[in-house]
Parts: C-alpha cells; structure tokens; sequence
C-alpha cells in the first residue's frame, strides 16, 4: 500500500470521528485521499476512500439508526478500522489487504432491508469517489475499472457536475470542431 | 506495415510532422473528392452518452446520410455491450447498442479491413507511452485506458490507409491529451496540488488526431433535420444539454457559443 502513514491518520481520524458521529468530518476525511488515489490508484487508498465516505452518508441520515442491528454493525466496522490501523503499523500489508475483504463480507452477511440500505450506500460511494477521481484528471474509463463501476454510471454523475466548466477543458475552438464535424458528414 | 514492430509509433510521428506543415487538410480535401472512404470512430463516452439519452434512431439517420463508416474497437465493445449486458441497470443500453452492431450501423473495424490483433498490439504501446507522460513526484500518473487508446490506435491506422477519420470521444482526459496536453499537465498539477512533470518529448505521438463530441454530431443531426422534434431553437439546446448531462466534457461556454452559430 501506498502513502501509508497518510492512510494511517486518515484511519485514526476516522475512529475519532464515528465515535463523535461526526459525517462532516469523515466526508472531509474521505476527500483527502482523493488526490492519492488519482496517483497511486492503489485499490486499498480507493477502498478506504470509498469506506469512509459511505461512512459518512450511513451517519448522515439517522434512518440507519431505525435498524436492530445497526448499532452491531457500527461496532464491528470500528473494530475492523482498529484492524486496519494495526496492520498498518505492523506494515503487514497482507493482512491488511485482507481485513478490506472482511469488511466487504460483513457487509454482505448483513440481512434485510440494512443490506440492501448499506450495500446501496457504498455503491453510491463507488460512483461518488470515482467522479472525483475523473475530475482530477484521470480518464472516465480507467476511473470506472478503478472503482469497478460501469462507464454508464460514472457519466450519468459526472455529467452532473460541473467537471467540465472549467477553462482548461476547452481544447479547441468551437467553430473549428463544429465545422470538422459538418465537413464529415458531406 | 508489419504487426507489432513499432512501425505504427513511426508512421504516427510522420503523420503528426506533416499535418504539422499543414499538408494533411489538402490530402484530406483530395480524398474526400475523389469519393475515397471515411470513418467515425466512436470511444465508448459518446455512445454512452446518445444511449443514456436514447438517441439510436438519431445515430441510424446520421449513419444513413454518412457517406463511410461508424466504427468501434473490440475494447469499446467490451465496455459498452459486454460489461453492461451482465448488470442490470445497464442491460437494456446494452442490448440496443448490441442491435446497432448486428445491423451495422456500428461496426467492428474488420469492415475497413483492419486487423484487430493489430489494433490489441498497439494499443499496449499507446497505452503505456500516455501513461509514461505525466509524472507527480516520480510516480508515472495511469491516464487512460484500453479502450480509449485503442481509438487512438485505429486512427492512426485508417491514417496510414488513406481512409479519413474522426474519433468521437466524449471525456475529457483523452480529448486534453491530444489536443492540448500543456492544459493537461497545469489541470493536473492544480488539481493534485503538486509540480507534475510533462513529458514533452512523448506529446508528439499524440499529435494530429481529428477530434470530435457526441454535441457536435447532434448539432449535425439537428442541422439536417434528422431529429424529430419541431420546436425551434429549443430542440438543439435541449440535445446539446442532454448530451452534456450524460457525460460529454463540453462547457456551458461552449453550448452558448455552438446555438450561436
């Protein structure tokens, strides 16, 4: 893994930040490994960044909380961030790699409707992160491969941001292209 | 040209120094009057951007009046027929795009001869030079992928044919390396917060590429009356919008400045 002692601070204030349920802390948080992962596109920076950010949208609706085994389910992420930290320090990169899919399974053997609500969470997470990767620059398609969504998702978001009003987008003159376009179809 | 000698890289430079000197529109012109065959090649962001806002029967009407052929790589296909057709969201995209290829209103570039081993080849070269271009603090930064570079690739095949061509492609990454990577290398570098060092000596292999959107051909298919809408000014502005909400890389700016022509 890369930028690991960037990662560990990022876990640390993650814990923190659950503990406090503070969402606009962990949004902030998650935002902060965006520009790593666009470099290093390494699947555990995205994970984490994916990991936090769904964090913060589960803490920012309180409806989770309507869930029994909500509470069972924030605790076991908390030991599972605990792992994480561990791993890190111990430069055990195996095992952290590892505790990634566990965190995934736990997911996954959740039941009912907290399933379906989590698992929506972090795909919305997945599209979320993966547009801010492409506004940093990387292409739409090796973004959707990095954070394992379909191109159709990420320019169905992406095309509701404003990632392509900025100056340095423009690349042509208009007329030029327009023009091109027109002489093709002669 | 052999398969997989670099001689594409070669052809690439020549190509890139002669359109350089301006020779390249008078060849262009020459074909396109001696009725010679002309290509659209499509990267996966722009059919997904006519799919998602379900314009295939305009994308049928402009093959109609396209005196050549619409093409796409078989990395293309993956993303937008392969892939998606396992997803369910995504599946009925899929399959209409699927049926323009069975009815040939999209076509694998078999159809302009072209080797498609060839095309795989090369474009794990065009693949890693993009991607040895651009570096933040030593670390090579990834910036594209198979199945944009393989359009890359085939343009500059059906180059080396005679056959003229445009890609349509629709995000952005691809576009700014092409056409202005100097505005790659500062976007980069402002948005990592960081120096990014550029690569200049590789920005001559991407040199030369005709590029266009999905909103510039649903400009062409508005002017030619193959939408079906009848409302005036509001039809284009509506397509052109559509197509930037699906992902077209094209900026306010330049949606006012296309509905003022």
């Amino acid at each position: 893994m890369q930028e690991s002692e960037n990662v560990l601070r990022i876990l640390k204030e993650t814990k923190e930040a659950i503990k406090e349920e503070d969402n606009i802390k962990l949004k902030n948080l998650s935002n902060q490994t965006v520009h790593t992962a666009s470099v290093s596109q390494d699947p555990e920076n995205i994970a984490i960044a994916v990991i936090v950010y769904s964090l913060s949208k589960i803490l920012e609706r309180p409806k989770y909380r309507e869930y029994s085994s909500s509470e069972k389910l924030f605790n076991e992420f908390g030991i599972c961030i605990d792992n994480l930290i561990i791993d890190i320090k111990e430069k055990n990169s195996k095992r952290f790699t590892k505790e990634l899919t566990h965190f995934r399974a736990k997911i996954n053997k959740l039941s009912g409707k907290l399933k379906i609500y989590v698992q929506e969470v972090f795909r919305k997470a997945s599209i979320n992160k993966a547009s801010r990767i492409y506004e940093h620059g990387i292409s739409m398609e090796r973004t959707a491969k990095l954070l394992g969504i379909t191109m159709f998702e990420l320019a169905n978001y992406a095309g509701q941001t404003g990632i392509s009003d900025v100056p340095e987008s423009n690349t042509a003159d208009v007329k030029s292209r327009i023009k091109l376009a027109m002489e093709m179809f002669r | 040209m052999k398969k997989g000698d670099g001689s594409l890289i070669k052809k690439a430079e020549e190509f890139a120094e002669e359109k350089h000197m301006g020779q390249k529109r008078k060849k262009t012109l020459f074909f396109l009057k001696e009725d010679k065959m002309k290509s659209i090649i499509f990267d996966s962001s722009s059919l997904i951007s006519f799919s998602m806002n379900g314009l295939y029967e305009e994308l049928k009407k402009l093959k109609k009046i396209f005196n050549g052929k619409f093409l796409i790589t078989k990395e293309v296909k993956v993303e937008i027929i392969d892939r998606p057709l396992s997803i369910k969201a995504f599946e009925l995209e899929a399959l209409k795009l699927k049926e323009l290829l069975d009815e040939k209103v999209l076509e694998m570039p078999s159809a302009l001869g072209v080797n498609e081993n060839e095309i795989t080849e090369e474009t794990k070269k065009m693949i890693n030079l993009a991607n040895n271009t651009f570096f933040e603090g030593g670390k090579q930064i990834h910036l594209i992928d198979a199945g944009e570079a393989s359009c890359l690739v085939l343009s500059r095949i059906l180059d080396t044919k005679k056959i003229d061509n445009v890609i349509c492609i629709d995000e952005r990454t691809t576009r700014m390396l092409v056409e202005k990577p100097e505005n790659l290398e500062k976007f980069l570098s402002k948005k990592l917060h960081s120096k990014i060092n550029f690569r200049k000596e590789n920005a001559r292999y991407f040199r030369g590429f005709k590029i266009i959107r999905s909103a510039e051909l649903v400009y062409v298919a508005y002017k030619k009356n193959l939408v079906e809408l009848k409302n005036g000014k509001n039809v284009l502005d509506a397509l052109l919008w559509a197509v930037k909400f699906k992902g077209c890389a094209i900026s306010t700016e330049e949606i006012n400045e296309i509905e003022r022509i």
